[in-house]
């Protein structure tokens, strides 16, 4: 079958080289174009027809004539409906883990969320927006400035801004390819030029926290969960991201780092926190705490994501979970020390409040 | 004695055929037509949908009657947004309304894409239809890949194959990978490729690169890509009565290349025969009478057949057919009957098996299956669940315990959750073994709800490799 279709390209091909005269385009060329960059018919043609044959300079004409086309194209497509799209997370420090608790840099907090929106799902699925996503995401993460103690942790981004920041590569983030710094509205509108959809950014968020010093009796920890994955695991329908604190008591209990420090502990903490933000993805949850019954404050939830649960609320689980890791003490009437949620967001493509 | 208990049995029966006649009367006028179109082709349900439909009055507001001379065919427009899906849409039957099979649609209408409710799932598609010279088509056009997934699950309406539409402008696109594996995955197995916006091409050699490309991709993506019908043409041409060359001609000649290339799915009355077993009864100097709807094929009596399923295996002989009273020599899809068996003890067979021409299908007890869980507003559940989950799972009359499980291999499976409203890709583990084959149908209760509706998907069938009788 391969074979035959080599033969008709063979074919094509020669008849291509003994019609076409130098200037005009060859259609081996158009299809090596089309290869390399996945511009149209039409465009390939038209950077081959100016450049006189040429492919490197063909490929920086098509470079250039990819922010004109891709704004017109941006500009044509302004008034449609975008609702489709994907959540990304970015998640570059989330906080003290057994591997180093001592590595001082990874004990912070760095992590974004990203909604990017197009018309079609078919779109949504493929690899080249799940790219960028991915790059929208990492940048979100990586750009914000730490937020003082006092700020919330979970910042919204002024999309307007965002969009103006150089866009960085998530699978290459120091920059070896050496590519040309380039937007992310530029790079968005490339994607609309490419597939042919509106591409919008939607909303943006990040957690950007030092460590709480002392590290040796706090620590603010963030897990993630996305549902709806197509390819990436980072990415989804629905994203939740869950902020937790961590304390302990002063001696003779042992120390967080001491605790961070033990694997069993870290794999178990990973587990449960994870299971908080399955928890938030699965039900709907609006509140942490709330003083009257509410099923949508998530202390008040059944904790069905977490295997031990036994049909206890979130609040009762984290409390015992800290209770037997040591984690609490009593002095003079007071508790010192445990586990408590900070601060949670939750997304869902196409659904805003 | 035979038909005594027969007509005990009866208006069982004859309840479980209402069911579904009045179930398609939910829908919309065009969807019956449709569906109706894709039922078993016999005359008493037929007469019956009918006959029902008449009392509710929209038979005659259609105007006219659906004729089964032609064999029926559903097909779908995939493709991206501007590359003039709906322009096509509306193109075909405007050509085809002036040889007289069809009703013109013009584009605004194709492009609402309504939102409906099959079997109380909502889906986004539009249906129209039209009719060449042999053949009746249904066509669907959805805006998304979920729309899709949702009618093939439902069995709404079973794409049987595909019109791909490319621009000549754009050639293939970055999503029409995306176009392809949907294809694929709602069990399409050939497509017809039209290239629109011929006329904004000057250059013949440009068309032949977006050929050779298209039939690239195609053989890339498991479909015959070398003998592929591609038509270029434009529908804008045609819709608008211009260009006869590449306007009218391209679109009749893009019917004629489905009419030759995309395959009529078989008739039930052509499968081989199967009956779910609903009662069964032991007639004193008879023997065993299995009673029950004939799902597909035909039976003589005198014929092998094979009852299988809840761990039964058992070869034996059909003695006697009857139906409504009345003794048949051949039973046939659609027919309630009862079915007079060889040296089988009534303690033998259960509700839940099924009679079958031997060797026509097996019984399996694990398999793969693409599921939509119904969402909330559909009357779902409203909490998520995780593998290992165990619902009831109903296949035709069998009512069976299963477990899901992610499919080997799965990232995070110990962890991931479904949701209400997911397209998901399980492994049901079921706890007695059951006739099942690639593209059965089954639904998913637990507590009398309906969790949902599903299809067992034909590509990957772990279900044949581990399955024990």
């Amino acid at each position: 079958m391969f074979a035959h279709a080599a033969g008709r390209r063979a074919a094509c091909l020669a008849a291509a080289r003994s019609y076409s005269t130098p200037a005009k385009p060859s259609i081996k060329l158009v299809a090596e174009l089309r290869k390399r960059t996945e511009v149209s018919i039409a465009k390939a043609h038209q950077a081959l027809a100016a450049t006189n044959n040429d492919v490197p300079a063909a490929l920086a004409w098509l470079e250039k004539d990819l922010q004109v086309s891709g704004l017109a194209k941006a500009a044509k497509v302004q008034d449609r409906d975008a609702s489709q799209g994907l959540v990304g997370t970015a998640v570059l420090a989330r906080g003290p883990a057994s591997a180093d608790p001592a590595d001082t840099a990874g004990n912070g907090l760095r992590a974004a969320l990203v909604e990017l929106n197009c018309e079609t799902d078919f779109v949504a699925r493929g690899e080249l927006f799940a790219t960028l996503l991915a790059d929208i995401a990492h940048t979100a993460a990586f750009l914000t400035d730490p937020a003082p103690a006092s700020a919330g942790l979970i910042q919204p981004l002024q999309t307007e801004a965002l969009l103006e920041a150089p866009l960085l590569s998530a699978a290459d983030p120091y920059g070896a390819a050496g590519k040309a710094s380039q937007t992310i509205a530029g790079a968005m509108r490339d994607l609309t030029a490419k597939v042919g959809e509106k591409i919008s950014l939607r909303r943006a968020a990040a957690v950007a926290r030092e460590p709480p010093v002392p590290l040796a009796t706090r620590a603010l920890r963030l897990a993630h969960y996305l549902h709806g994955s197509v390819g990436r695991p980072t990415q989804g329908r629905i994203a939740g991201l869950v902020v937790t604190s961590l304390s302990t008591p002063p001696a003779p209990s042992p120390s967080l780092a001491d605790l961070l420090s033990r694997p069993e502990f870290s794999a178990d903490l990973d587990k449960l926190e994870r299971a908080l933000a399955r928890q938030v993805v699965g039900f709907e949850t609006k509140s942490i705490r709330s003083a009257e019954k509410d099923e949508a404050a998530l202390y008040q939830q059944s904790f069905m994501m977490y295997p031990g649960a036994n049909g206890e609320n979130v609040e009762a689980v984290l409390r015992r979970w800290a209770k037997e890791r040591g984690m609490v003490a009593e002095a003079e009437g007071e508790t010192h020390g445990g586990l408590e949620v900070l601060e949670f967001a939750k997304w869902t493509v196409g659904v805003y409040n | 004695m035979l038909a005594a208990q027969l007509a005990a049995t009866r208006t069982l029966a004859r309840r479980a055929c209402s069911a579904r006649a009045t179930q398609s009367l939910l829908h919309t006028c065009a969807r019956t037509s449709l569906r109706q179109t894709s039922r078993p082709v016999h005359p008493t349900l037929f007469q019956a949908t009918r006959s029902l439909a008449a009392r509710r009055g929209y038979a005659d507001a259609a105007g006219s009657k659906y004729s089964r001379a032609k064999p029926h065919l559903n097909i779908g427009t995939i493709g991206h947004v501007d590359h003039g899906k709906t322009t096509l849409t509306a193109a075909i039957t405007k050509v085809l309304a002036e040889e007289g099979g069809a009703k013109f649609t013009d584009y605004a209408e194709i492009d609402k894409a309504p939102e409906e409710k099959a079997r109380g799932i909502t889906i986004n598609s539009t249906h129209i239809e039209y009719e060449s010279s042999n053949r009746h088509y249904g066509h669907i056009d959805c805006p998304g890949h979920a729309d899709y997934i949702k009618n093939m699950i439902t069995g709404a309406a079973q794409m049987d194959g595909a019109i791909v539409v490319v621009s000549a402008t754009d050639g293939q696109m970055p999503q029409t990978r995306e176009h392809l594996l949907l294809a694929r995955q709602v069990g399409v197995k050939k497509l017809v490729v039209f290239i629109n916006k011929v006329d904004m091409i000057s250059d013949t050699e440009m068309l032949e690169l977006v050929d050779m490309e298209m039939r690239d991709l195609l053989s890339t993506y498991n479909f015959d890509g070398e003998n592929t019908p591609i038509i270029m043409g434009s529908a804008l041409a045609a819709l608008e009565g211009r260009d006869e060359e590449i306007g009218k001609k391209k679109v009749l000649e893009l019917v004629q290349a489905c009419d030759e290339w995309l395959d009529v799915p078989p008739r039930d009355l052509d499968k081989p025969f199967l009956l779910p077993i609903e009662d069964v009864f032991s007639i004193a100097g008879r023997g065993t009478v299995v009673t029950g709807r004939a799902e597909r094929g035909t039976i003589n009596k005198g014929d092998e057949v094979e009852i299988i399923g809840l761990g039964t295996k058992i070869k034996t002989t059909l003695t006697g057919i009857e139906s409504f009273h009345k003794e048949l020599d051949r039973g046939e899809a659609g027919d309630n009957m009862g079915a007079l068996l060889r040296g089988i003890k009534r303690e033998d067979v259960q509700r839940g098996q099924v009679l079958v021409a031997t060797g026509s299908i097996k019984a399996v007890k694990t398999f793969q299956a693409q599921i939509y869980v119904l969402t909330k507003d559909e009357g779902g559940r409203y909490t998520p669940f995780m593998a290992s989950y165990q619902p009831q799972i109903f296949i035709r009359t069998a009512d069976i315990s299963t477990s899901l499980q992610w499919p080997e291999g799965t990232a995070d499976a110990e962890d991931k959750m479904v949701m209400p409203g997911d397209n998901v890709e399980m492994v049901c583990k079921l706890f007695h073994d059951v006739a099942a084959e690639p593209g059965t149908r089954f639904t998913i209760r637990e507590g009398g709800k309906t969790r949902s509706w599903n299809t067992r998907r034909a590509s990957s069938c772990g279900g044949h490799a581990s399955s024990s009788c």
